[in-house]
């Protein structure tokens, strides 16, 4: 593998990842589509059908039937040049049924639905390729698309018009569109190829929508998927997906809501939020978590405190991402629930104002131009105020980004505004509690520099009295030209200290 | 002994006082100011002093550099007539003054600081010319006699007649109610001795001490101010910290200032806002979740359920098969 490529594109002797993975022969896309036709007509071949708008009404349906079975017929779309007439014929008779069944009412009629179902099934149903880049990332790789799109693309668009022509019976359909068939329908969302997963998205939907009797099983099963995802493979490509229709389906809950739906809330949505690949599918997520606390506010409490106790702690994209949520959850809280989780909240924001990762510090000061954030603060800052206090006031001295630091200028003033008593009591207490360090430190200094000239004396005592004598005074220049005093107080406190040693050395020279 | 030297040096202060008082007909002008009108207005003025406050606290200045901001400000304001969009540079500038006078040289912040963060519109050179002027216009008198001085030496006085109760009269917290009552000009134009006693007398009656008041009324003889004259401005005095002191929030006025975020941040707050889906509501029946085997079971709980569940538009067919065909048997 490595022939044929220069010293210069080596690190350590070892090829680049780069490079290594430009060298890979591309593997065929592997597909299960091998399946025997039966019928007379050899795979491969396909004669064209008279057009449907040409037939007799009377004609029409055996027409449709016909066109249906002859779409069956899988082709290889991997190998590009053979079956191009045949693979032309099935497309131009898909976009045919797509019209068919869009435009015209009355041609649902019960024998048809069994057909249709096996000709989607046929077409749609199939398992999905390992991905040919086992180190897929989805931010930063493109995917891999399904090479049979054109025919598929069809199939899909037939089948979303089949659900949503007037003449659709559930009670008919569900005989067909069973448990079975919604199994292989969510296996499909894990599909790299992000239009064959939006289709999916309508159709599930629709799905949902018009089969009652399906509702629980699939709610089930997606149920499973996310918990496979979040515990067990840490891999699946249509979160966002399947994200976004439980987000419309949890808009309709009723209320009060039923112990199955916050037990999702709980047991699969907030342990979501830990995921790796939370940046593909979070505003989903949030939105999700957003309308729950709209339907019930009494889960408010448990959300955020969940949230916290998931907070990242070493990834500080995400954090930004947590932020936002919280954004948007205040945005909609009730003041009572506010109240009972401000504390453990704002403790944390306190540390995310401090961090030393500009975006983290600056979206959560970002807060405070938040009227309503604002008011709810204001209305509690007796209780707020105390605990931003303390990090704010350091960061303002000592964080290394200047726009953080205006920021925290801002968030200052504002708080100031609010209820300055409080606030100049806080200041009084920081500041007092400051001196009380700054002279422990001091203290500490002078203690080791004592100790260092005793040690130093002790020595010189030790030695020829002359030799002794300028010995430890050389030492002591040397340390205290060598210490570099960061600030005045530190500056003073060497001079003092350098007079002090002068005369002790003095009394020993005598 | 000590207490002697206080007392001298109290008096000399008190003598020193008036040369430092802002001048009263300049003040009472800008009183009079309407918001409308071409001058400042009190309110103006006292938004600034707010302000100050807010850059002193922020880069850690004593409350000396305030009150000496504030003396140089209403100084100069009553001498000169100055037009309000203006108001933002002098008010920096004598800031600045006061820093480089009480502080110490490296902990003053640098001019392009201070017009970085209070958010103002002019440029440093602009700044240094306006001190320029200010520190002409007040002959170099820096060093102003305020009632911060008065109030320090009060307080150092009564420590040195009851020195065992030292804990009592807690110093800051003078010092917050005085930055309280600077940020009202109605308190510029008294004397600062009388300030300083006033706010001092406030907290004696708030301690209930009476050793402690019996030394106020010792310092009043010794200065000669009259009973009505410290009545009057302790009434204000009064006014002022039961405002300061109330538990109701005054709503900031944030919208004056400016939130810069990086570029980065901002495009995060636009693309975070999720926008609603393109996925229609399903709305949830009573009756869906069942699997087939509860069926019987929902029947059995008859017509109220459904009735009463009934009220949105559910998708499909209103009743399901099912139920249909139960019903018609």
């Amino acid at each position: 593998m490595s022939s044929g490529i220069s010293a210069a594109e080596k690190v350590d002797g070892f090829t680049r990842k780069s490079m290594r993975k430009a060298q890979k022969q591309r593997k065929p896309q592997g597909s299960a589509h091998f399946r025997t036709q039966g019928g007379s007509l050899s795979p491969g071949e396909l004669s064209a059908l008279p057009q449907l708008r040409d037939a007799q009404s009377t004609e029409q349906q055996e027409l449709f039937m016909q066109k249906l079975q002859q779409c069956c017929i899988l082709f290889d779309f991997l190998d590009t040049v053979t079956d191009l007439k045949s693979k032309e014929i099935k497309r131009a008779t898909l976009n045919e049924l797509v019209e068919y069944v869009s435009t015209n009412r009355g041609v649902l009629v019960d024998s048809a639905y069994p057909e249709i179902i096996n000709m989607i099934s046929s077409n749609l149903f199939r398992t999905l390729p390992p991905s040919e880049n086992p180190d897929f990332d989805p931010e930063e790789d493109e995917p891999t698309l399904e090479a049979s799109w054109p025919h598929m693309q069809l199939v899909y668009e037939f089948f979303l018009r089949f659900l949503e022509n007037p003449d659709f019976q559930p009670s008919t359909a569900k005989r067909y569109i069973d448990q079975k068939f919604v199994l292989q329908l969510l296996e499909l969302f894990d599909s790299e190829d992000p239009r064959e997963r939006d289709f999916l998205k309508t159709i599930l939907h629709r799905i949902y929508g018009k089969f009652l009797g399906l509702r629980a099983f699939i709610r089930k099963q997606i149920n499973n998927i996310f918990l496979r995802f979040i515990y067990e493979t840490e891999h699946f490509n249509g979160v966002a997906e399947l994200l976004e229709i439980l987000g419309s389906i949890i808009n309709g809950f009723a209320l009060p809501l039923k112990a199955e739906h916050k037990q999702f809330l709980m047991k699969v949505l907030i342990p979501m939020h830990t995921a790796k690949g939370l940046a593909l599918f979070h505003a989903q997520l949030a939105y999700c978590v957003v309308q729950f606390l709209e339907k019930d506010p009494t889960l408010t409490e448990p959300v955020i405190r969940g949230l916290l106790k998931f907070w990242p702690k070493t990834c500080s994209q995400k954090e930004v991402m947590f932020l936002g949520e919280i954004e948007e959850i205040l945005d909609v809280i009730e003041p009572t629930q506010f109240k009972k989780v401000q504390e453990p909240l704002f403790k944390q924001i306190s540390k995310c104002v401090a961090s030393p990762h500009f975006q983290v510090a600056e979206r959560s000061l970002y807060y405070w131009n938040n009227e309503y954030i604002l008011s709810l603060i204001e209305e509690n800052i007796d209780k707020i105020l105390p605990i931003m206090f303390g990090s704010l006031y350091r960061i303002s001295k000592e964080h290394w980004n200047q726009t953080i630091v205006a920021l925290v200028y801002n968030v200052l003033k504002t708080l100031m505004e609010m209820n300055s008593k409080l606030f100049d009591e806080l200041t009084a207490s920081y500041k007092a509690e400051r001196q009380r360090e700054k002279k422990k430190e001091q203290e500490r200094e002078e203690l080791w520099k004592k100790l260092e000239e005793l040690r130093l004396s002790e020595i010189s005592k030790n030695q020829n009295n002359t030799h002794g004598l300028e010995n430890s005074n050389n030492n002591n220049n040397n340390n205290n030209s060598s210490s570099k005093p960061e600030d005045h107080s530190r500056i003073s406190t060497t001079d003092s200290i350098n007079t002090e040693s002068y005369t002790l050395n003095a009394q020993y020279a005598k | 002994m000590e207490a002697f030297k206080l007392m001298k040096e109290l008096k000399a202060n008190f003598e020193q006082e008036m040369k430092y008082l802002p001048r009263e007909s300049g003040l009472s002008l800008i009183e009079s100011t309407t918001e409308q009108g071409k001058g400042i207005s009190a309110k103006c003025r006292d938004a600034k002093v707010e302000d100050l406050w807010s850059l002193t606290s922020f880069f850690g200045y004593s409350t000396q550099t305030f009150v000496l901001a504030v003396n140089l400000l209403d100084r100069f304001l009553a001498l000169m007539k100055v037009q309000p969009k203006h108001l933002a540079c002098i008010s920096i500038g004598c800031l600045h003054i006061a820093a480089k006078v009480v502080e110490a040289e490296c902990d003053v912040a640098s001019a392009h600081e201070l017009i970085r963060i209070g958010q103002c519109k002019f440029t440093v050179s602009d700044l240094s010319r306006m001190e320029k002027i200010i520190s002409e216009k007040l002959n170099f008198q820096f060093k102003a006699v305020t009632a911060l001085t008065f109030l320090h030496l009060y307080h150092a006085i009564a420590l040195s007649h009851t020195s065992h109760r030292k804990e009592i009269l807690n110093l800051d917290k003078l010092e917050a109610q005085l930055k309280a009552c600077l940020c009202r000009i109605l308190f510029s134009k008294a004397k600062p001795s009388v300030l300083a006693l006033s706010l001092l007398t406030q907290e004696i009656e708030a301690l209930q001490s009476s050793d402690l008041l019996e030394i106020a009324q010792r310092v009043q003889r010794h200065l000669r101010i009259s009973e009505p004259e410290l009545q009057r401005w302790r009434g204000l005095v009064g006014q002022c910290l039961m405002q300061y002191s109330s538990p109701e929030c005054s709503k900031p006025d944030h919208r004056k200032l400016v939130w810069i975020v990086s570029r980065r941040t901002a495009q995060n707050l636009h693309s975070s806002y999720y926008s609603v889906p393109d996925l229609p509501t399903i709305p949830e029946a009573s009756w869906d979740e069942s699997e087939s085997e509860e069926w019987t079971e929902e029947l059995s709980s008859g017509e109220e359920s459904l009735s009463s569940s009934l009220g949105s538009d559910a998708e499909g067919p209103y009743f399901p098969a099912h139920f249909r065909k139960q019903q018609s048997a």
